[in-house]
């Protein structure tokens, strides 16, 4: 990993560069092409107090096993000692500027996301997970993150390094409250390693989501990840990859359910800077309503990555005609020998379909239901680990449920 | 009480019309075999029976045991115990056929005020009503219809019909894309769903067909209206001469 102290900028500088930034550029609207989609210009107007409560006494999920990790606005609250196994280390970074530099060393760019965390970070914390030599797996990662009140907001910073020959389970839960929720999230891949990852947004109905996940690849790595997003009322998950290493391989699939006016963007950037190195992404977004769905998807690959084998498909399904849907996939290629296919479709349930099950007196709402599962099962076998993947299908199930 | 009677029968499609008056009544235990060229509306009948959306009836009455059918909707009818098997049935990607399968009966048993249907049971009931059909269990694990061939799209519309027991069944071509040997054993299935308890309206172009489900009566559609009713003999008349001598008598 090209992790070197040289290029380390320290936090207080950090915090310059970002403060510059935003005092130059502000909050995005359409005009911003990268924010064409998704207009920030009501946060112009908005103020939010980066306070919190305390820390809430529900724990991670009943239907989810594994280590707790909560972060409430400035609040954490990480497992007992005791409790956590060899191979795993929860470390609170939140004063610790050297930690919180070293990890924000690839987000030095020009860019929002960032920028605000650099800005406002409310607490930060380091998750390291070491090869060890137990048979039995280690244990998931939950980490929570909730809190704050409506004129709140939210800025936790996680970085979760996959040390060299590594495997790891971590689960990303977003159910805040806040006004304002901007996690950053960042994932370093080593060598050899191999990460489970979801991420599912719940938050609430007033809040603005704007989150960040880097993922960063060793040479031989793997990542299975996989987004819900349907919570919120403007969420933006804003994903961005990058191979480090050759012989890579990132599985990276997201859903997004909306409803009512929620708008859902989804923006992936996936650099290719190493050879023989694999993505696939699946997009499925399902709108009821006045919603809107965003995918915006980048593959970049480098001239050196040769053998580059980089896969999209986004869909999105519309199941009221006041809902709508935008996809901007892109392909930058500077490779020759590369196999890259990118697609986007939008529609709408098949009425020919809806007939057929109707037909066979299915009521019309379970008849569009069993469609909308059969949309998105494709996507949801994407998801590697048993436990992971039946978590992620009862979430879509709840949603599909509070529908009728 | 007649099970369906169906009177002075005009319908279109949008602006299209393509029923213009059918006067046809079906009681339990009957068989009626409707004939006719293509695009005389024989599929469009059917449509309009199961009560598809964009089907509009113009004129005219449709009973189901006495009551109309015409405000209630498709899977209201299905319900009730009507049942299309579909001339073309569609591919459901992503919908695996058991739990498909289970939806409809358990939609139909919930109407009759029975319980739904145990899981393990339900496997056993349609892996016997599979194997009459010759339907495989491979073919059952799959999503419904996707990669069947036709005749095992056919196939597996009757044997949605033996484990729904509807009580007027539609039956439009069932047989074409049917092999010989799979002609006779979806006959088989059809004739054994026959009895006092249900009528059938077999659509079909050939005589082959209706010597495997011999049927009580014939009908000759043309044009949206049907032009002659008479018994079998009927159906070996138009092997022999076809419709054009039918359709200008009309
Ligand atoms: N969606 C539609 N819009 C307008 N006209 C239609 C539509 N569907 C069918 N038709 C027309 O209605 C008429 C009857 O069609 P239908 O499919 O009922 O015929 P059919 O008797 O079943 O023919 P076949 O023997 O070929 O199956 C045809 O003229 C056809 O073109
Ligand atoms: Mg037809």
């Amino acid at each position: 990993m090209p992790h070197k102290l040289s290029e380390i900028i320290s936090w207080p500088e950090q915090r310059e560069k970002a403060k510059s930034y935003f005092d130059s550029y502000g909050w995005p609207d359409n005009r911003n092409e990268a924010w064409k989609y998704t207009s920030l210009a009501h946060l112009q107007e908005a103020e939010f107090t980066a306070t919190s409560s305390s820390v809430p006494s529900k724990t991670s999920p009943a239907d989810l096993e594994g280590l707790s990790v909560q972060i409430s606005g400035n609040m954490l609250q990480l497992p007992p000692k005791d409790a956590i196994p060899a191979g795993i280390s929860i470390t609170d970074i939140t004063t610790d500027d050297g930690a919180r530099a070293a990890a924000f060393t690839y987000l030095a760019d020009n860019h929002l996301l960032p920028a605000l965390s650099a800005m406002h970070q409310t607490s930060a914390i380091a998750i390291d997970i070491e090869k060890t030599d137990s048979a039995s797996p280690l244990p998931a990662v939950i980490i929570s993150l909730t809190g704050s009140s409506k004129d709140g907001a939210c800025y936790p910073f996680v970085v979760v390094r996959v040390h060299k020959g590594a495997e790891a389970r971590i689960a990303e839960l977003h159910s805040s409250d806040a006004g304002l929720s901007c996690p950053l999230m960042v994932y370093e891949v080593a060598d050899d390693a191999k990460l489970h990852h979801i991420r599912l947004q719940t938050e609430a109905s007033h809040t603005t989501h704007l989150g960040l996940n880097q993922m960063q690849m060793g040479k031989n790595s793997q990542i299975n990840s996989f987004a819900i997003s349907m919570g919120g009322a403007l969420s933006r998950l804003e994903t961005h990859s990058l191979f480090h290493g050759t012989d890579a391989e990132l599985a990276q699939s997201a859903i997004y359910l909306g409803r009512d006016r929620q708008h859902h963007d989804i923006t992936s950037f996936v650099a290719h800077e190493m050879r023989d190195c694999a993505s696939r992404q699946l997009i499925r977004g399902v709108l009821d309503d006045k919603a809107r769905g965003v995918f915006q998807g980048k593959v970049r690959v480098a001239p050196d990555a040769q053998k580059t084998d980089g896969q999209q498909m986004s869909r999105a399904l519309l199941l009221s005609r006041d809902a709508e849907a935008d996809a901007k996939p892109e392909l930058e290629i500077f490779a020759d020998d590369v196999v890259c296919s990118h697609g986007a479709t939008v529609g709408e349930l098949d009425e020919n379909l809806m007939f057929y099950l109707k037909s066979r007196g299915i009521a019309e709402d379970d008849a569009r239901n069993m469609l909308i599962d059969a949309f998105l099962v494709d996507t949801l076998d994407e998801i590697e680990d048993p436990d992971f993947a039946a978590f992620m299908t009862s979430q879509i199930n709840r949603w599909s449920l509070a529908r009728r | 009480m007649n099970l369906l009677e169906i009177k002075n029968l005009h319908a279109a499609i949008g602006d299209t019309k393509i029923l213009h008056g059918i006067d046809l009544t079906i009681n339990r235990g009957e068989v009626h075999a409707i004939m006719g060229p293509n695009g005389s509306g024989k599929s469009t009948l059917s449509y309009v029976l199961s009560g598809r959306d964009g089907y509009e009836v113009t004129e005219g009455e449709i009973l189901l045991d006495g009551e109309s059918v015409l405000e209630m909707e498709a899977d209201e009818r299905a319900r009730a115990g009507m049942f299309l098997a579909f001339q073309y049935p569609v591919e459901l990607p992503g919908v695996t056929g058991m739990s498909f399968l289970r939806a409809a009966v358990n939609a139909r048993r919930r109407e009759a005020g029975e319980d739904e249907v145990d899981q393990l049971e339900f496997v056993k009931l349609v892996r016997a009503a599979a194997a009459d059909l010759g339907v495989d269990n491979e073919m059952l694990k799959r999503a419904v219809n996707v990669g069947f061939s036709g005749g095992e799209k056919k196939r597996y519309e009757i044997l949605q019909m033996a484990l729904l027991k509807p009580s007027l069944a539609v039956l439009d071509e069932t047989d074409s894309g049917l092999d010989v040997d799979a002609l006779k054993i979806v006959s088989d299935g059809v004739n054994a769903q026959r009895g006092d308890d249900c009528g059938m309206l077999v659509i079909t172009h050939y005589q082959r067909l209706l010597s495997h489900i011999v049927p009580d009566f014939v009908h000759i559609l043309a044009g949206g209206r049907i032009i002659k009713s008479g018994d079998k003999s009927l159906a070996l008349e138009v092997e022999e001469n076809g419709y054009a001598g039918l359709v200008n008598a009309a």
